[in-house]
């Protein structure tokens, strides 16, 4: 059995721990899992928080107030567009977690599309299903105080949230191309040497670059990150010769809602003719 | 023996920049139109939207030009120092008061009564074109300086959180 | 380690290709573990060597604008490959280092096949790193550990440009051992005393006629296959100049902005620090990481960013790289490696770029084609340090000392100046921190913390004063310390200000907000000696009478009245009595006449431009105005490269500056 007094440092008795929430929406439960993933550290994380609502985890419920509200998924119904609304009120800091909330998801490629068209051609009664139209970020829907980006989220990025929390610090998110990753970590670039198509220039880092570690091309899933030449990039590989529907359908991914990337697809779309993709295609 | 109210006014004229550089005959015309205004703390020169009789150049003491704004009170937004003008709207139509004046030491003020200023203005071009100038300048001046203020280069960002 | 001249024909030797293993083992002997080419990945990667087999024998490289590719030769040759995307800043300056207190021993390395132009990137590097006043002793103990082998190109890569440089392709300097690839073997030359050692070792014969006639015609080919596509002459002035061209706007269409220039480019030497913890903070290390002029966050303060778009980050790049890398390190930045050129995504030619944007007189254009003069054998200009190209000296005390450690202080007193700012009272004996000149910083290290700078308000016969205002987490940390507390300082740092300058003149002191903090300094500092100064007048503005720093001092100070003390504000409410305005208008004619005068400036760089027009509109000349800049600022010693401005250093050559040196570089946008 650990000694946990030993483990602890020592510390007032007074210090408080945040009570800490962990709630989901529309999607996979994979970037909650990445707390329950953080094995050594998760003693530590329990006893320095409260956790006080996680489905996934305990059986212990809250409805609030939380100190801090791990958000995951992302808007997807009329109720959960109320839902969060509530849950904001009740939080004093809001973190979004995973491309779901960050950016929509891969669930938001039917922003592009027609809604109403999917659901009639999947469901038999497409009047039973209250979905929204759209699949949106959180923060379409109230304030976010932080975002942890990711498909799923770095476990390392969520310790660092943590720490900050816990410490007062601000999170060391750095806001900066995959590419500097892949470097630092001496990959070489899959595009320049294999030709192989890649988002990461235009992708936010924090993944330690593990696709092109593994000879791959980065396919956006953090994000675009700020200043991202989307455009740019897009148009580098139409003049290379690949065409408008492949451009596109590179930046069509799991954070296709957000911008530069939606515009592209939007642009890419309207190159190669469209023929016969939106309207009514409900693949 | 009291001295000329006239004289007392050209003296005062003549030592503002907006006076100095007038030719004297022009600066005495214009003298004989005002007189010289004195103030105690808190004595209101002017009412913010009332009309704007008088166009005045500060020659002593501090004027605190106000707005107000209902969930702050009055809120000062300039004051006028020796040397700059107060109360152009008695010039400029439609010769409402933009703000409120009101000293906040004691003051001196070279005072033009409104409309015997318009209509010397109007009767006279030499005047007129001594006159319009000069507080064109004062007008500019405080637009220029009016920006910066707005830029608000002051204000500290609230810390950021994170 | 620099040989001065080509050692004799005595010395030149050779070594059949079948040896090489021997010369692998003999510095595996030496107890050195060996770096040099591997295949990887479909690149030529550097990475440890054991053997020949891990060479990339028979195998050549192409590149260009945005593509490399490896082919397969039909001979053994090992080393024609030029250079690939990673470069010996790997193990001098490695991506992540840690940030301790005292430099770990570095494990004995060998670089086998240094190239000519990594060889002069080496030397550069060494001139950041350990070349100024701040050395950097990670590097400067990875440096000595690593013994050169260089390798001379018998290829080019179509993006190679080392001709146009200087740098190459003939290696002349800055080795231990050098080869030079001929079919059947290497001709060897020993370039220092190690290396000599090494090459004695093996016993070589003496490389005959024959041998060293082919060595000299490989390089003449290389040469003559590069060319010189990049005319240099009076480049770096022209590339400063061009800081308003259309260029930078059509070429950050073109850029992602991605950073791997930076990253590929063997002389690039910006770094971050980050800071890890525990979730309690304890067991708070330091990192130092590759970071990139690209980043979002490279010029990033609390409240702002001065290079928010993309153009002015790769002009910021492109012109430090060609031209103010001469003002701050007496050369070149660029050692025409052209992995810059292969090695971006998209294929942006910085040939081209500099051709658009600064394209030589036409009279010069003809020698474009030509190809470049074979090098003298005296040690390259272009490389060696030129003094007169460094910031002349001027009347302004600069720290003698930097000193680089952390000094901890403890806190006597606090006090609450505005809703916002605090200010520290500091005990410490240290002579160096007691020192601290007016105008000068200092960088406050908490565990866990950012380290950010903050100005000395004051100095004591027994501390310092800070003030702070919180505007992030690490200074709002700050501001809620406590009696008793305690705190790492290091400093002083930058140049301060040039109270001698004020001898004998009048004084125009304008400042705003906390902008009052670094200039209070300079305030006792002319109360100190008054009767050396003429009039001095104060001009204070702040947003609110609630911001205004040190009332009672203030207060104090307008009624002693050895130093004019004149306060607006922005807004007030009604119980304010003073002035409401900008401080701009605080300064007029009146102000500056009479005999020549001296004005210091602190606040926004906004207002510190509307200052400067009014203060020109006084006759004040540029050189007598003097300001005090913010940038982002990590190691306040210029080894990370935040805070560039032009060709300055805002840590180091400043943060005060006379506005005749600035020049132009307030008034360009994203600077």
């Amino acid at each position: 059995m650990v000694d946990v007094a030993a483990r602890s440092p020592a510390r007032p008795a007074a210090v408080h721990r945040p009570r800490v929430g962990v709630v989901k929406f529309a999607s996979c439960d994979g970037c909650q899992l990445t707390l329950l993933d953080l094995e050594d550290e998760l003693l530590a994380v329990t006893e320095r928080f409260e956790i006080v609502e996680f489905a996934e985890a305990t059986s212990n419920r809250s409805s609030g107030p939380f100190d801090v509200l791990f958000v995951e998924g992302s808007i997807s119904t009329p109720e959960q567009a109320e839902e969060i609304v509530h849950l904001r009120e009740a939080s004093t800091l809001l973190v979004t977690i995973g491309a779901c909330a960050t950016a929509g998801g891969i669930q938001a490629l039917r922003n592009l599309g027609d809604h109403d068209a999917f659901r009639a051609a999947v469901y038999p009664h497409p009047e039973y299903v209250s979905s929204l139209a759209t699949s949106l970020p959180v923060s379409e829907y109230v304030k976010v105080d932080a975002e942890l980006r990711g498909c799923p989220i770095d476990p390392g990025q969520l310790l660092e949230v943590l720490t900050a929390l816990a410490t007062g610090r601000r999170p060391q998110l750095p806001n900066e191309a995959v590419c500097l990753e892949c470097k630092r970590r001496g990959a070489v670039c899959v595009v320049v040497a294999k030709g192989l198509p890649c988002l990461g220039p235009v992708t936010r880092t924090g993944c330690g670059a593990l696709c092109p570690a593994f000879g791959r091309g980065c396919y956006g899933c953090f994000g675009p990150r700020e200043s991202a030449n989307a455009a740019g990039l897009a148009s580098h590989y139409l003049r290379a010769g690949d065409r408008a529907e492949e451009v596109g359908r590179r930046f069509a991914g799991f954070t296709v809602n957000q911008e530069p990337f939606r515009s592209v697809v939007v642009a890419m779309d309207r190159l190669h003719g469209a023929h016969g993709t939106r309207e009514g295609d409900a693949r | 023996m009291a001295p000329d109210p006239a004289a007392l006014a050209d003296a005062g004229l003549a030592a503002t920049w907006f006076g100095a550089t007038l030719p004297p005959d022009v600066r005495e015309r214009l003298a004989m139109l005002a007189r010289r205004e004195r103030y105690g703390p808190g004595d209101v020169l002017l009412r913010e939207g009332e009309p704007a009789d008088d166009l005045g150049i500060v020659l002593v003491g501090r004027i605190a030009l106000r707005l107000r704004v209902p969930e702050r009170g009055s809120v000062t937004i300039l004051t006028v120092e020796p040397g700059d003008l107060v109360g152009w709207s008695a010039i400029v139509p439609p010769h409402r008061s933009t703000s409120s004046a009101i000293a906040l030491v004691p003051s001196e003020v070279l005072t033009f009564a409104g409309e015997p200023l318009r209509a010397a203005l109007d009767a006279d071009p030499v005047l007129a074109a001594a006159v319009y100038p000069r507080v064109l300048r004062a007008v500019a001046r405080r637009l220029d300086a009016t920006r910066l203020q707005l830029l608000d280069l002051f204000t500290a960002p609230g810390a950021e959180p994170w | 380690m620099i040989a001065a001249a080509p050692p004799p024909v005595s010395e030149v030797r050779f070594l059949p290709r079948a040896d090489l293993d021997r010369l692998i083992d003999a510095l595996a002997d030496d107890g050195r573990t060996v770096i040099g080419p591997t295949v990887a990945d479909g690149a030529i990667v550097l990475d440890e060597v054991r053997s020949v087999a891990d060479l990339p024998v028979g195998w050549a490289a192409e590149s260009k604008p945005g593509g490399y590719r490896l082919s397969r030769r039909s001979d053994a040759r090992a080393f024609d490959h030029a250079v690939g995307p990673t470069s010996w800043k790997r193990w001098t300056f490695p991506p992540r280092a840690p940030m301790a207190s005292r430099v770990e021993a570095a494990q004995s390395l060998a670089f086998l096949g240094v190239r000519a132009c990594e060889i002069a990137a080496l030397l550069t590097q060494d001139r950041v790193l350990q070349g100024g006043p701040a050395v950097d002793a990670d590097y400067r103990v990875r440096r000595a550990s690593a013994l050169v082998v260089a390798v001379e190109c018998a290829t080019a890569l179509e993006t190679c440009f080392c001709t146009s440089m200087g740098t190459g392709p003939e290696v002349t300097s800055g080795y231990d051992i050098a080869l030079t690839e001929l079919d059947d073997g290497f001709v060897v030359r020993a370039g220092s005393p190690a290396g000599e050692a090494i090459v004695g070792r093996l016993d070589l014969p003496q490389a005959n006629v024959g041998q060293r006639v082919a060595a000299a015609d490989t390089l003449r080919r290389t040469r003559e296959r590069i060319g010189n596509p990049v005319p240099t002459e009076g480049l770096a002035a022209r590339i400063v100049a061009a800081a308003e061209s259309p260029r930078w706007a059509e070429i950050a269409e073109r850029c992602l902005a991605c950073a791997n220039c930076t990253l590929v480019c063997p002389t690039c030497f910006c770094t971050s620090v980050g800071t890890k913890s525990d979730l309690d903070g304890g067991n708070a290390t330091s990192e130092r990481t590759w970071d990139s002029c690209f980043t979002f966050d490279f010029a990033r303060v609390a409240g702002g960013n001065f290079r928010p778009r993309t153009r002015d980050r790769y002009r910021q790049w492109l012109t430090h790289k060609f031209g103010t890398w001469w003002d701050h390190f007496g050369s070149s930045g660029c050692v025409g490696c052209g992995r810059c050129i292969a090695w971006c995504p998209v294929g942006i030619d910085i040939r081209a770029e500099l051709m658009a944007v600064a394209p030589p007189p036409l009279s010069e254009t003809v020698l474009v084609a030509s190809v470049a003069p074979a090098p003298s054998t005296a040690p390259d200009p272009s490389t060696a340090l030129d003094p007169s190209a460094a910031p002349a000296p001027s009347a302004f005390p600069a720290s003698e000392t930097l000193p680089e450690r952390y000094v901890d202080v403890v806190v006597t007193s606090t006090r609450r100046e505005t809703a916002d700012t605090v200010s520290l009272r500091l005990a410490t004996d240290d002579p160096a921190l007691l020192a601290c000149r007016p105008g000068q910083f200092v960088m406050v290290a908490r565990p866990a913390f950012a380290t950010p700078p903050i100005s000395v308000s004051r100095v004591h016969q027994d501390g310092l004063t800070l003030t702070i205002r919180a505007a992030g987490p690490a200074t709002t940390a700050l501001t809620r310390l406590e009696r008793g507390a305690v705190m790492s300082v290091r400093g002083p740092l930058g140049r301060g200000w040039p109270v001698e300058a004020a001898v004998g003149r009048d004084v125009v002191v304008v400042t705003g907000g906390i902008g009052l903090a670094p200039l209070r300094p300079l305030l006792d500092a002319f109360l100190a000696e008054r009767e050396r100064f003429g009039r001095i007048r104060l001009a204070y503005g702040a947003r609110t009478p609630a911001d205004r720093l040190f009332v009672d001092e203030l207060d104090a100070l307008a009624r002693d009245g050895r130093i004019e003390v004149e306060s607006t504000v922005d807004r007030a409410g009604q119980e304010w009595l003073g002035r409401v305005g900008v401080v701009t208008q605080l300064i007029d004619a009146d102000a500056c006449s009479g005999r020549e005068s001296v004005a210091f400036v602190c606040g926004p760089e906004r207002m510190m431009a509307a200052t400067a027009d009014v203060l020109a509109e006084c006759g004040i000349p540029p050189e007598r105005v003097f300001v005090t800049l913010e940038r982002h600022m990590e190691c306040g010693v210029g080894l990370c490269g935040h805070c560039q401005l032009g060709r300055f250093f805002v840590c180091r050559d400043g943060p005060v500056f006379s506005l005749a040196e600035l020049g132009p570089a307030l008034r360009v946008e994203g600077l």
